[in-house]
């Protein structure tokens, strides 16, 4: 007998009737189990047959209402709860349930609960992945890919491509003022006066509101 | 250490360990390093025990068993933290659901590293926890002669 | 006719080595109800991938259970070659089977000696306990430790067996044979221990099967599954394996199988030294796993089938472990197993399931 895996997507909806045709073909229940998504929760659902382990996926938003296969399988009850107690997904109609007392914990739904030096790692790990397969196609980098690309640097050389960027800025923002300058001279002296204190109120407030932001 | 003045008798609680520690407990108590042979038993009940043999780095709803058994056990009582985990949490220290190791439920008097704790360590930290229990002894008797 | 008493057992228990809670529902002395209660070993240990890269986690990984350490370690190790794509070196898996077939009898030996001691046979305890002490020296040999033995690493194994120990391995496996065959007699022809285990706790295979139970807890009740029919690994040089199975359903199967395994491991061992080929112990695994890679694994711990799953997501670190251990599989049996029965075989019927509460939880 050789054994052999593999992974299936499903949908929620699918779920229960799919679990009540497996037991009546005779299928094995394996394991429920969660995974932490950016777009939500995946469930994955494994059955075996044979020697075939079949694994299907579930992708489903935090908040969505599963419902219980442990009317199907029975043994399915422990998983459920348990992913009700550490992810948070509301499971009805489970065969035993404990309401949330599966586990008494320090902390509600702690496997959704992300760290910000976990959060920022795997953001950068993302953005390196995405820059990687924008390259593979033969896309030109972006601005926002600037970012990534200045992550994925050395950093010295990351300081040196930096500071010709503020260079190019400043240099735009000297050139946008001399345009500016020049169309004042041709207006109106009361009105460019009242269009200087503008310009400058506007000016103090983005450097304060930068200041705060810091 | 002299003569003890009994022979301990111990109780056994796996505070959320891995049950390394725990095997390794009774493998203390077997013929293999027969701690039997200080007159150690180990018993079920709290109420007979003198030194409490905790293993695991407690989780949050364990607080409350390892506090209950502590409490029910009568003076003098001696704790002993075998493994790791109940010294200061171990491997796991950083895991959600840990407090970090069993002081930071119940008083401990002595510490038995390892991972899992070795039994030759064990029967130390036994014949460490008489030489506690002897002294606690005295002085509770001493206290009571105070009394009059 | 009496009325229903809720009687607590545990977390703390002269017989459970684990805390487990049980709310039995007694009427005079029949347990007409179980509600179990765990939660008292839960760490959170799953979470731990998140600061522990790929291979620092197989450090966690063994300590989810002391018991069960090597199959832990090596079910982890071979999740990640999988997700991977790595190819571990033919010595390699012949040494992991053979340390995990060390492991399997240790762990029926531990479990034999604690279900004697759960109906009050405390010197037959002490006697498996005994015997189990020369397999605990021999991982100490082999690997520096007696019950977290760190010798499984991504990639293969970090120790190995020369010939002249894995002689000296052989010869002592022979002589726990003969000791152990006499135990063996007398747990499966006494008379009293007779009285206790048969026709106690049964589970019929139908109701086994609903219930989707793993393990010699299965096997008992004519479940024909084990995960070492597969023939991975090493385990596909074996000449023949065939998995143990019993169809009385009730305590004594359950005992019996068990018994009758630890001397298959012992077989097993002897064949995979003979076989045993020449080369490196490990291959040097670089990289990280791919973003949105998924591997599942299963593999047959001494308590039943053990199912692994791992998501990469580009870094070190993985994104998600998880790990499904037979007695969380077995807990609707367990909880089955328990209507009906005398109060007194409560100790009985909780110790056959060889319950792992540790590995339930992590």
């Amino acid at each position: 007998m050789g054994f052999e895996q593999d992974f299936e997507p499903l949908a929620l909806d699918e779920l229960h009737g799919f679990a009540e045709s497996r037991r009546a073909e005779g299928w094995r229940y394996v394991q429920t189990l969660a995974v932490l998504t950016d777009e939500g929760i995946d469930l994955v659902y494994s059955f075996m047959k044979g020697g075939h382990l079949a694994n299907h996926v579930v992708p489903i938003a935090r908040d969505a209402e599963v419902p219980s296969i442990s009317d199907v399988f029975l043994a399915a009850f422990v998983f459920e709860n348990e992913i009700h107690d550490l992810f948070g997904v509301a499971i009805k109609g489970i065969a035993i349930d404990f309401e949330g007392n599966f586990y008494q914990l320090a902390n509600e739904a702690p496997m959704t609960i992300l760290s910000p030096e976990q959060a920022a790692a795997r953001e950068k790990a993302k953005k390196a992945a995405a820059v990687k397969a924008a390259k593979e196609q033969g896309v030109a980098p972006e601005a926002d890919d600037m970012e990534a690309k200045l992550a994925a640097m050395d950093p010295k050389k990351a300081a040196k491509v930096r500071a010709a960027m503020e260079a190019k800025a400043k240099k735009e923002a000297a050139a946008k003022e001399a345009e500016i300058e020049g169309k004042l001279k041709d207006m109106d002296s009361e009105k460019a006066a009242k269009v200087r204190a503008a310009m400058e109120a506007k000016a103090k407030k983005a450097a304060s509101r930068a200041e705060g932001g810091e | 250490m002299g003569y003890a003045s009994k022979s301990p008798w111990v109780i056994h609680y796996d505070g959320s360990s891995c049950n390394g520690c725990d095997i390794e407990v009774l493998a203390t108590l077997c013929p293999g390093f027969d701690g039997e042979r200080f007159g150690v038993v180990n018993t079920g009940n709290p109420k007979h025990a003198d030194i409490f043999l905790v293993t695991g780095s407690v989780n949050e709803q364990n607080i409350a068993v390892v506090k209950e058994i502590y409490d029910q056990m009568i003076e003098p009582k001696v704790v002993v933290a075998c493994g790791i985990c109940a010294c200061t949490g171990g491997v796991f220290h950083d895991c959600y659901n840990v407090i970090g190791g069993v002081d930071q439920a119940i008083p401990v008097d002595v510490y038995a590293p390892g991972c899992a704790v070795r039994p030759e360590s064990l029967i130390d930290a036994i014949v460490e926890g008489v030489k506690a229990l002897d002294e606690k002894a005295a002085a509770l008797k001493a206290a009571k002669k105070e009394r009059g | 006719m009496g009325k229903a008493t809720i009687i607590p057992f545990g977390p703390q228990h002269p017989v459970l080595p684990e805390p487990l809670h049980l709310d039995l529902v007694v009427e005079d002395e029949t347990v007409i109800d179980c509600i179990p209660q765990i939660g008292f070993v839960h760490r959170g240990l799953e979470k731990l991938v998140e600061t522990r890269d790929y291979n620092q986690f197989i450090y966690i990984a063994e300590r989810i259970c002391g018991i069960c350490a090597m199959g832990h370690s090596l079910g982890y190790a071979e999740t990640v070659e999988e997700l991977m794509g790595v190819e571990v070196p033919k010595r390699a898996e012949y040494l992991r089977v053979i340390w995990h077939e060390l492991s399997r009898i240790h762990s029926h030996l531990l479990w034999l000696g604690l279900a004697a001691d759960a109906f009050g046979f405390e010197s037959m305890f002490m006697h498996c306990w005994r015997l189990r002490e020369r397999i605990l020296d021999i991982f100490e040999k082999t690997t520096g430790g007696r019950v977290i033995l760190s010798v499984v690493k991504v990639g293969g194994v970090a120790r190995d067996i020369d010939g002249a120990m894995m002689q000296g391995i052989l010869a002592t496996l022979d002589g726990i044979r003969s000791d152990y065959s006499a135990l063996m007699k007398t747990l499966l022809t006494d008379t009293s221990i007779k009285n206790r285990t048969v026709g106690v706790g049964t589970i019929g295979y139908d109701e086994a099967v609903a219930l989707s139970m793993v393990g010699p807890f299965a096997r008992a009740s004519a479940v024909n599954y084990d995960v070492r029919s597969f023939g991975r690994g090493a385990y596909g040089d074996l000449a023949d394996f065939q998995p143990i199975l019993d169809n009385q359903g009730d305590c004594y199967a359950r005992v019996k199988v068990r018994c009758l395994e630890v001397l298959q491991s012992i077989d097993i061992i002897r064949e995979l030294a003979a076989k045993m080929p020449a080369g490196d112990i490990a291959v040097a695994v670089k990289g990280s796993p791919a973003a949105g890679a998924q591997a599942s694994n299963v593999l047959e711990q001494p308590r039943g089938e053990c199912y692994y799953y791992a998501r990469g997501n580009g870094t070190k670190h993985l994104d998600r472990m998880r790990m499904r251990t037979p007695t969380s599989q077995n807990l609707a049996g367990m909880a089955t197993a328990l209507k009906g029965c005398d109060l007194a075989d409560v100790n009985m019927i909780i110790l056959t399931i060889d319950p792992c509460i540790s590995c339930t939880e992590r």
